[in-house]
């Protein structure tokens, strides 16, 4: 089998009505409603191979969660296909979710009042794993979260750092090979994120474990996957590499110039040129910075220009990040070259 | 059967979280005694004025009284799941549910089980016994299994009623006030039926049945041979509303929502 998810033409309508304003209005929703069909996810297709790690990233309300619910066979499609390790989510419910893990970040899975542990075996046992299977799986899983001196504490008087490892753990006691996470480090600081991170890479090395990722935070996404989706309103707008994103939309580089005194844009521009360098004031007094094409020739001779004419301080040269770009995409909402 | 096994792992866990929580328990079975002698005083007053009801005397609507406690105690442990909506809709709780390779209904029932109720059953067989007594009952070898049956039967419509009702929650997640009042019918059952109007009779019998939980199997033990034929159907009534219940069920997670996020 050389596809763990297949996807074509996935589409999900929420009916809802709008409410007519005022009280006569909600006299007359009482007779006739006007429903409008919002389309959460519109026709997507997506293709994933075993041992891949997936970025989905968008706008909040862009679909993803919608998404991500319909692969878990949570939600019903609208329209569309899905087959999930040669299995449809939602017709086959039970059989298939034992072969996925998943972990939404607003939510938890463990039992609130009982110890961690007992969780586990509460899960061990709702996911039918036999005590050979989970004490050689299980042992990697807590040794890497670091979560054995936390196994006795009661879910309640866990941190949310400590609860999201735990919930990591707990959604991977059957030892899944795919593993859906759902914004799993909304609101952790650095090292817990730091350390999620590493587990689940070394968990996609040594069992070749799928994992598709939402989040917002994108430095998740840039130290976990190679491969990015991004959608927007429902519709896929991106699909591929990390870094052939950076290099189509990142295509600029900027330097960043600190002068000993005021310059003014005349000033720069007789410097340099028009053709080669867009320049704009910077944030600081006395800073300015040029935007130039990725080209090594140009960046060379823009700074050789500017600093035979003008006294500088400091000097920078910035590489767009992926958020800029993002964001840049997300504004134009389209995708060029 | 491993449903079983999850069962028991379950009941561990919840008796293990029950007994951090002492007191709660308490207070729990002592206003679950306190509901129950209010209702029992209720039917004592009434009596007070009259010495018979449509042919039913005091120790007879006792009887019934006590009878439907037993059905109405294994609802309250396993069924009761009046804040279905809130909890596990409109929270999006049922998300969890569904991520796991169990029935969702069956986890939702071990969720919200609650043991103490079961205590309802040893109160119901002993306002059963203190009015068979007084009645002079006897008590025939094939009785308590009968006993079992109607139980089972009546806890299963109780049951496939109020899952039924919690279905409603997939299709529209607005609140409704229709769980209380669904407590309040389900308390005429307790009470012979031909005490009631032809309508509401009706009603009782074959649309909400819940004459099935309480009069019409209690009606068996107290030897009233025209009631014999609705108290027979009570096992296949609870049969058939429960399975009804599932399939609206199963249905209904498949209309789910799901809630924001």
């Amino acid at each position: 089998m050389d596809k763990m998810i297949h996807v074509e033409n996935l589409t999900k309508e929420f009916k809802s009505y709008s409410s007519r304003s005022g009280l006569k209005g909600a006299f007359r929703d009482l007779l006739t409603r006007n429903y409008k069909i919002h389309r959460a996810v519109d026709s997507i297709s997506l293709d994933v191979k075993p041992g891949e790690m997936i970025g989905y990233i968008g706008e909040n309300g862009a679909g993803k969660s919608t998404t991500i619910k319909m692969l878990t066979g949570i939600l019903t499609p609208t329209d569309g296909t899905v087959t999930i390790n040669g299995m449809n989510p939602h017709k086959e419910r039970e059989k298939f979710v034992k072969t996925i893990g998943v972990v939404f970040g607003q939510r938890s899975q463990l039992w609130w009042d009982i110890a961690v542990q007992e969780s586990f075996r509460l899960l061990k046992k709702v996911y039918n794993v036999s005590d050979e299977d989970y004490n050689e799986h299980m042992s990697m899983v807590i040794e890497a979260l670091d979560i054995a001196p936390l196994l006795d504490k009661p879910v309640r008087k866990l941190s949310l750092g400590q609860r999201m490892r735990c919930e990591l753990a707990a959604a991977l006691i059957h030892n899944p090979p795919l593993l859906f996470l759902d914004e799993p480090t909304i609101g952790l600081d650095v090292l817990v994120k730091l350390k999620i991170r590493e587990f689940l890479k070394e968990l996609n090395e040594r069992y070749n474990t799928t994992i598709m990722l939402t989040t917002h935070d994108l430095s998740d996404i840039e130290a976990l996957c190679e491969r990015v989706v991004m959608l927007d309103e429902g519709k896929i707008i991106y699909d591929g590499a990390l870094n052939q994103l950076k290099t189509s939309w990142g295509e600029g580089k900027q330097i960043e110039f600190h002068f000993k005194a005021a310059k003014s844009r005349e000033e720069l521009n007789a410097a340099t040129g028009k053709q080669l360098v867009v320049w704009e004031p910077g944030e600081n007094a006395n800073t300015w910075t040029a935007n130039v094409t990725n080209d090594e020739d140009i960046i060379s001779q823009v700074i050789g220009d500017v600093v035979s004419n003008h006294q500088i301080l400091d000097l920078k040269i910035l590489e767009t990040s992926t958020e800029e770009i993002i964001r840049n995409i997300y504004e134009e909402g389209v995708i060029h070259g | 059967m491993r449903y079983i096994s999850i069962f028991m792992q379950y009941v561990g866990q919840y008796m293990k979280t029950r007994l951090t929580y002492r007191s709660d328990m308490v207070v729990e079975l002592l206003s679950d005694l306190l509901f129950q002698a209010v209702n029992l005083i209720f039917i004592l007053v009434v009596f007070g004025h009259t010495k018979l009801l449509s042919g039913w005397s005091k120790d007879e609507i006792i009887f019934i009284y006590g009878f439907f406690l037993v059905p109405f105690a294994f609802f309250s442990t396993f069924f009761n799941i009046w804040d279905f909506n809130e909890r596990y809709i409109v929270k999006g709780e049922l998300d969890r549910i569904l991520t796991r390779p169990i029935h969702s209904l069956f986890q939702v029932i071990l969720e919200r089980m609650e043991l103490e109720s079961m205590f309802g059953i040893i109160t119901g067989l002993v306002v059963m016994f203190y009015a068979g007594s007084n009645l002079g009952l006897t008590i025939e070898w094939y009785d308590p299994i009968l006993f079992i049956l109607f139980v089972l039967g009546g806890a299963l419509v109780y049951a496939g009623i109020f899952i039924s009702l919690a279905t409603v929650s997939f299709w529209s997640d607005s609140r409704t006030a229709i769980m209380p009042m669904m407590y309040n019918i389900g308390n005429f059952g307790r009470y012979p039926v031909d005490i009631y109007h032809q309508v509401i009779r009706y009603v009782l019998t074959w649309i909400l049945p819940f004459a099935f939980v309480g009069v019409y199997p209690a009606a068996f033990f107290l030897d009233k041979t025209e009631w014999y034929g609705y108290a027979f159907l009570t096992p296949f009534m609870g049969i058939l509303f429960f399975g009804l219940s599932i399939f609206l069920w199963n249905v209904g997670v498949t209309k789910y929502r799901g809630a924001g996020s």
